[in-house]
């Protein structure tokens, strides 16, 4: 139980940043065309490290499993929203900003998924360099 | 003050996300059907309090429960993962699915 009440501080405390980077980054990038920046910019970011983290950055630095739950479950996790996403979207509908609705809907989909691809390989290109310097010395 | 409405939202939803993927490794379900029911789930409950609520009780619920309780992070991961092995049908099955049900149940959240 003990155990349990720990996990749930650390997802606590991790989502509690997370999505308070994001919140911020909504009233920075607040745009008067209505354009959802803060929510694509915390999407496509945190798609983009999460593969990252779990990839290379856990083996890299020994993460603990406790380490890695705090910062993927909780922080990048609740940073990245689908609900909002949504939410955004259908907002923009209202609106008619068809054009704005598009290029939205575009860039999270297919630019999420995208991203995601990129930090895995990224993760596997910084894996390797390291192995190549292993190996030389 | 939003910062804490927002931050502990997200905590709880976070929490209860972390809870129900434990179910996953249980399940014998070879696809990811936690995070999909937990995205399409959010997505209508999103969809209630958008038309419900307003103000800091929508920023608690919304930006804040709904918004950490969600992941689009988590989504994008486990794409790419069935990419990589190749199982291109559940790939792409999981995105349609996630994406159509996603919407229409905020859709349908906003019109109950």
């Amino acid at each position: 139980m003990k155990e349990r009440g720990k996990i749930f501080l650390l997802v606590l405390l991790g989502a509690f940043i997370g999505s308070d980077l994001r919140y911020l980054e909504s009233l920075i990038f607040k745009a008067s065309n209505g354009f959802p920046w803060g929510t694509l910019i915390a999407n496509l970011t945190g798609a983009f490290f999460m593969p990252f983290l779990i990839h290379y950055l856990q083996d890299r630095y020994n993460l603990s499993p406790k380490t890695i739950l705090t910062l993927s479950t909780g922080l990048l996790g609740s940073y990245t929203t689908f609900s909002t996403f949504i939410a955004d979207s259908y907002r923009l509908y209202q609106n008619g900003s068809w054009f704005l609705l598009a290029i939205y809907l575009f860039v999270t989909i297919v630019g999420g998924f995208v991203v995601a691809l990129l930090g895995n390989y990224w993760a596997a290109s910084r894996a390797f360099i390291d192995y190549a310097k292993r190996e030389r010395n | 003050m939003n910062f804490l409405i927002v931050g502990l939202g997200a905590s709880v939803g976070a929490i209860l996300r972390n809870e129900l993927t434990l179910l996953q490794s249980k399940i014998k379900i070879d696809f990811p059907v936690i995070t999909l029911l937990i995205n399409i789930f959010g997505a209508l409950l999103l969809g209630i309090f958008t038309a419900q609520i307003h103000n800091a009780a929508l920023l608690l619920l919304g930006t804040g429960f709904c918004g950490g309780f969600t992941t689009f992070g988590t989504l994008n991961m486990e794409l790419s993962q069935l990419w990589f092995q190749r199982r291109f049908v559940r790939c792409f099955l999981y995105f349609s699915l996630t994406y159509i049900f996603g919407i229409l149940g905020f859709v349908i959240g906003i019109h109950v």
